[in-house]
């Protein structure tokens, strides 16, 4: 019955389809959230799939968990095009059994990932210090303002996903013990400036941070290598990620899972052409690079960034969308 | 026709050329002198890094009894000491009371500097009409402009931590005290004041014996609106790195933990309410205390 059911449906969708694929696509909405990269991403797909395939895009501002949530619990926005899943491992996996959600795209951006960096300079006047290991044997260069006689460590603003694996790893490594304070920079706001200020002073500085992003690439921040395995997605689940661990590990920080999710509705009702644009897009890290540099030099927003990359990097976008899509976009930008 | 379908506005490039103009020149400004900003207000950072770890290490019974006492002194209310009492106590008691601390430090701290620089402007301010018209709109930015603005040249100036959070706080919680101290002295009668200048008051005279203790029940609601609007800037000074009950709050907000923000969201409204009704009880007794020692 429900096989049918669903046959049925497809069947209909596909009569849509022959009928005209520009009327077919029907209202998308899609989570601008709040960074940059992701920013982007997501005024590129609206203009991709308003000019190419003819949907009517909606951008909805989000972050990570409220957006998620709002997708697991609403099925709105249809499109997460740059989510970090380990922050929502349990309940994004709990959705795509239901089938509620669906992941689209295990490599929207190429080489991305989180972990721990310094300034570049840092590591030119101290060759010695080549892992994670070595510079938290230095807290005297990198003085805590409020207390100099200890080194201060940047982690994660409160309420991100990763503010609980940075305070788990500062136990792990035993760095109060070594004369370190885990500061909560309170906000990404604080978290760049607290880095911004210190690479200009040409300070050092040891914070988490992630690529790709216009300030690793801007203020040369080198993430550095743990010194320590990766424990294994178990325990990285099962404790480093979870605020009840009650014995972290040393471990390197796993390598990040970014995808691009969609809600079923999405996948059922709008032009299967759409959803297999969204499946193949991948961004190379330079071309990312290259595109968050320029939003952060000209102050560009999404959508400035977004044109710029369309009219720019034909190179890379054209190979995602059909002949008949690419030329419909192009005609759009003149 | 086109000038009117067009807002003649000044070009994207030149746009962008003058906002990074700005950016780049406010960058080799805090390059040259931000390390001699950071170091004016270390003092004072190393004393509101001080005062909260002395309420942080002090035993919390003598915090609650000091907390009770203060409240006694200032309203002179058995209820408002109990309210006191058991306030103190739920908030240890559901794990905020570290939180609750850091919070108190830094908004006595803020509350004491608005205190300290707001009722000399104000008082200059009602003195002249020229300062009043040129201070008046400074007040005005400096209620509504959106708090994020001024946090970015601060940060970049000072980096994240209690002093950039304090200036955060006092940015918006010093206008109230400025505004009701110049309004309270205005309002003094024209007559009392030809009665003072009767019986030989001079400039100084007038101003201490007279104007401002006429203007007290003024000068007190701004006092008053001061606190209320420095405990309202916890969270915002909470998003540049300053602990206290805005960090659980903020994690709350992100994570969609319902209890977690509504505990420490009303733990912020206790203080308030604490702070509140002491520093407005103190001012009316305060105005009958003074009324009662001028026989009036």
């Amino acid at each position: 019955m429900n096989k049918l059911v669903k046959g049925l449906a497809a069947a209909g969708v596909a009569a849509a389809m022959s009928q005209g694929a520009v009327a077919a696509c029907g209202d998308v909405t899609i989570a601008e959230m709040n960074w940059a990269s992701a920013e982007f991403m997501a005024n590129v797909d609206k203009i991709i799939l308003e000019e190419g395939y003819g949907c009517t895009v909606e951008l909805v501002p989000g972050a990570t968990l409220t957006t998620f949530a709002s997708m697991d619990t609403k099925g709105v926005p249809d499109i997460a095009p740059e989510l970090w899943t380990q922050s929502v491992d349990v309940p994004l996996k709990a959705a795509i059994a239901s089938g509620s959600l669906h992941k689209m795209n295990p490599k929207p951006i190429l080489g991305a990932g989180e972990g721990w960096v310094v300034p570049s300079y840092t590591l030119e006047n101290h060759p010695e210090l080549k892992s994670v290991l070595d510079v938290i044997e230095r807290p005297d260069l990198f003085p805590y303002n409020e207390d100099p006689t200890k080194g201060a460590f940047v982690g994660c603003p409160a309420g991100w996903g990763c503010q609980q694996i940075n305070n788990n790893l500062f136990t792990a490594f035993d760095m109060e013990a070594k004369g370190w304070v885990l500061v909560d920079p309170g906000s990404a706001a604080g978290l760049d400036g607290a880095m911004a200020k210190a690479v200009q002073r040409g300070d050092d500085y040891f914070g988490y941070y992630w690529s790709p992003t216009a300030m690793m690439g801007k203020y040369n921040m080198q993430m550095l290598d743990f010194g320590v395995p990766f424990q294994g997605m178990d325990d990285w689940l099962a404790c480093t990620t979870q605020a009840e661990c009650a014995d972290p590990q040393p471990t390197s920080w796993s390598v990040s899972e970014i995808n691009t999710i969609a809600t079923d509705s999405f996948m059922k009702n709008n032009d299967p052409k759409a959803a297999a644009y969204i499946k193949g897009r991948e961004y190379p890290a330079a071309a990312m690079g290259a595109m968050l540099v320029y939003m952060a030099d000209n102050q560009a927003g999404g959508e400035d960034a977004a044109i710029e990359f369309l009219v720019n990097h034909e190179d890379v976008w054209t190979q995602w969308v059909g002949v008949q899509a690419a030329n419909l976009i192009k005609k759009s930008l003149n | 026709m086109e000038l009117f379908d067009e807002f003649p506005s000044m070009g994207r490039k030149d746009l962008v050329g003058l906002k990074k103009g700005i950016d780049f020149a406010f960058r080799d400004f805090s390059r040259e002198n931000g390390e001699a900003i950071e170091g004016f207000f270390d003092p004072l950072m190393y004393f509101m890094v001080w005062f909260e770890k002395l309420l942080m290490a002090a035993p919390w019974p003598i915090m609650i009894l000091i907390f009770a006492v203060l409240a006694w002194l200032g309203a002179r209310s058995i209820g408002i000491v109990i309210g006191t009492i058991v306030s103190f106590l739920a908030i240890g008691y559901f794990g905020m009371w570290e939180d609750t601390m850091a919070t108190v430090a830094i908004i006595s701290v803020a509350t004491f500097l608005c205190i300290g620089l707001g009722i000399p402007l104000g008082i200059l301010m009602s003195r002249s009409n020229r300062v009043q018209a040129g201070v008046t709109p400074v007040l005005d930015i400096m209620q509504t402009i959106p708090s994020f603005v001024y946090l970015i040249p601060v940060v970049m100036l000072l980096g994240i931590g209690k002093v950039p959070g304090l200036i955060a706080v006092c940015i918006y919680a010093l206008p109230p005290i400025v505004r009701l101290t110049n309004l309270g002295i205005r309002l003094v009668d024209k007559e009392v004041l030809e009665a003072a200048e009767a019986f030989g008051s001079n400039y100084r005279q007038k101003l201490f014996d007279v104007q401002i203790p006429l203007a007290l029940p003024n000068i007190f609601a701004g006092v008053n609106q001061t606190i209320m609007m420095a405990l309202a800037m916890v969270v915002i000074a909470s998003m540049i790195g300053v602990k206290g009950l805005g960090v659980p709050v903020l994690r709350a907000v992100s994570n969609q933990y319902l209890a977690l923000g509504l505990m420490n969201g009303l733990a912020i409204v206790a203080l308030a309410v604490i702070f509140d009704r002491v520093s407005q009880e103190y001012g009316k007794r305060l105005q009958k205390h003074r009324q009662g020692g001028h026989g009036v």
